[in-house]
């Protein structure tokens, strides 16, 4: 509280800019009434009903990794591919416990397709909205990760292909050297690709795949063009002498994030969340360990599959046309 | 004749006032909605306010980073956050919804509040969104949030936020849409299309986000568009009173007096209601601080205030910060 208005005023003054402070003792809108309280999530009804029931939480270890949505009356489940490798286990909204079997992955779209291992063959299905037609400042729900809640919110930004990222090494480069010819590191990232590969500050790359790097540029354009997870071949010298290192390489926003001032608010996001051919972007206020899960619209039909949690205001969902584009073959092949 | 007139377009406004409140009330309108039909009205009341509050907000590019803000005047003058534009006189780009760059230069604003002002400097008809009348915002109103969260991005377009007021008073408003760096400066509308606020900062918890309110501005419009930003670095070296007010529907009301102070020499007492400052009524503590952030220490004012329905009126030397 602001009390002592010019004494105090400079101490206040910390609590104030790092956005501790909450309105004390004043009058607040009861949770219940909030955007995401429980009110709000009623006036859903029916919407809220169905992506309950048609939402399933994946797990490994005990631990949720994702969720999912149930596309087929046989237990057959859409979700994120990156983030469910592993995924053993599917738990309905009733509590039941279903073995998981994994069907297909489709790396370019990020989804994949996994099958509850049971002789129910009528789960709740999702209903598809294929018209496409939300349109900027929708409602959009989805079920939190609990399955007794849903979050709400709207459509936030425009729809747009989301160009990818390619793989990176973690480090800072500099074109400095004289004895050397080649490219000097100035600063390699904690915990990144390169520091876990054992590159060191100073030292001169000279060659990445057998070829022959001289600048920045050239360098980063070999790495750039490869993805995340793939394997570079690193020649440098180091002291004067020659050394060879194999870097497997990682994800641009997860390894510069530490710098990321916005990111670092957000909380986890998704590792991948980049090279999508078409997104709906939304603000829903879901944790990374929802995406997978359906987005449904106002009606109660699903509008798309939540791919990317990005910061603290965005989501990325694959509208239904591009994920039904996607698993059409697979589903043909369904009874 | 007139009188009867007068009463009966009173009593007309009455009725009609009553009216309003019973059936044509809608659902943002401080109701938590109940089914389809009242989700509905708030989503196509939001999609018809979207296309015009959009054209008046600007992305604010200074050398410590991105903002926000949003034009509301024809010539130009922009309402942001006072820690977006940092100093007075800064020469600063701003975006305009299209993307083009328009130089503007950076006016005042307080530190206290967070509320800044700047003014395009290029000459033009500029749109402009309307503000809110002072206390017009309540608990519970719906609104949203539009800005540049981590800063202009044309493919992308401008991030609507959907929340409602969640807590208020003279210098802050809390809302429940979601905020993000960048988004700082921009302006929050309610279902009327008005600007209630200016975003401010962030809490750990992402559905409470701290607005300036429109009221700062209503109140200190004069002292942020023609008078350096105030810092809490500045009033060190300002005058001081010592007097913690509060806000009360009666007037500022004195909760304690600092000892030594210029306010206990002549006087001042705990209960107190503060009135005026050299002829100016006291709106806001903020108010307040910022007059007496104009003066020196030693500079004499003088202050009208009430005690027990008595009012009473003091000159009084101001003192050094302790």
């Amino acid at each position: 509280m602001k009390d002592i208005l010019s004494v105090i005023l400079i101490l206040n003054s910390l609590s104030f800019l790092h956005g501790e402070n909450d309105l004390n003792g004043s009058v607040v809108l009861s949770a219940d009434n909030r955007l995401n309280g429980k009110s709000t999530q009623n006036a859903f009804g029916r919407a809220r009903d169905i992506s309950l029931k048609s939402t399933v939480r994946l797990v490994r270890n005990e631990k949720l990794i994702a969720l999912g949505g149930i596309i087929h009356p046989a237990g057959y489940i859409l979700t994120k591919a990156s983030t469910c490798v592993g995924a053993r286990n599917a738990e309905t909204f009733d509590g039941k416990k279903y073995p998981l079997k994994i069907k297909k992955r489709f790396e370019e779209s990020d989804l994949a397709i996994y099958q509850l291992i049971s002789e129910n063959k009528s789960f709740p299905v999702i209903n598809w909205e294929s018209e496409n037609n939300a349109t900027e400042g929708s409602w959009v729900i989805a079920a939190h990760p609990s399955l007794n809640e849903i979050r709400v919110g709207v459509k936030s930004g425009n729809s747009r292909k989301i160009e990818r990222e390619g793989g990176v090494m973690g480090v800072l480069l500099i074109n400095d050297n004289t004895e050397v010819s080649g490219v000097r590191i100035s600063e390699v990232v904690p915990q990144a690709a390169a520091y876990r590969a054992g590159l060191l500050q100073d030292d001169i790359i000279t060659h990445v795949d057998e070829r022959r790097v001289k600048t920045q540029d050239s360098l980063i354009k070999i790495v750039g063009g490869k993805d995340p997870g793939d394997v570079v071949r690193i020649k440098l010298v180091r002291k004067k002498e020659i050394k060879n290192f194999v870097v497997t390489l990682g994800h641009r926003s997860v390894t510069f994030d530490l710098f990321n001032r916005n990111l670092q608010m957000s909380g986890p996001v998704s590792k991948r969340k980049d090279s999508f051919s078409l997104i709906l972007q939304h603000d829903l206020p879901l944790p990374r360990e929802a995406m997978g899960g359906p987005l449904f619209n106002l009606y109660g039909q699903c509008i798309g599959v939540n791919i990317a949690r990005v910061d603290r205001v965005t989501m990325y969902a694959l509208p239904t046309n591009e994920s039904l584009k996607t698993i059409q073959s697979f589903l043909k092949q369904l009874p | 004749m007139n009188k009867l007139l007068n009463q009966i377009i009173l009593f007309f406004s009455i009725t009609g006032y009553c009216f309003c409140d019973v059936s044509i009330s809608s659902p943002w309108e401080s109701i938590t909605p109940l089914n389809q039909k009242d989700l509905l009205d708030i989503q196509s009341r939001l999609q018809e306010l979207l296309p015009n509050a959009k054209k008046a907000l600007v992305s604010i590019e200074t050398n410590d980073g991105v903002g926000s803000g949003v034009i509301v005047s024809e010539d130009g003058l922009v309402l942001t956050a006072a820690h977006v534009i940092g100093k007075t006189g800064q020469k600063m780009n701003v975006r305009l919804l299209n993307g083009k760059k328009v130089s503007a230069i950076s006016l005042g604003g307080s530190e206290i509040s967070d509320a800044g002002m700047l003014k395009i400097t290029k000459k033009g008809k500029w749109p402009f969104s309307p503000i809110a009348k002072r206390d017009f915002s309540k608990i519970g109103d719906w609104c949203f949030a539009i800005g540049h969260p981590g800063g202009f991005n044309k493919k992308r377009g401008v991030v609507v936020r959907l929340g409602r007021i969640i807590g208020k008073n003279e210098d802050t408003l809390q809302s429940d849409s979601r905020l993000l760096g960048g988004d700082s400066g921009g302006p929050l509308f309610d279902f009327n299309g008005n600007i209630i606020a200016i975003h401010s900062r962030v809490s750990k918890q992402p559905d409470q986000n701290f607005h300036v309110p429109i009221e700062c501005f209503h109140i200190n419009w004069e002292f942020y568009k023609d008078q350096e930003i105030l810092t809490f670095e500045k009033l060190k070296t300002q005058g001081f009173l010592g007097v913690a007010c509060e806000k009360t529907d009666l007037g500022l009301k004195v909760n304690s007096v600092v000892e030594k102070s210029a306010a206990e020499k002549y006087g001042l007492q705990k209960g107190d209601f503060l009135i005026s400052l050299d002829g100016e009524k006291l709106d806001s503590r903020e108010e307040l601080t910022i007059l007496i952030s104009l003066k020196k220490p030693d500079e004499l004012i003088s202050l009208e205030y009430r005690r027990d329905e008595t009012e009473l009126s003091v000159q009084l030397a101001l003192g050094a910060r302790p």
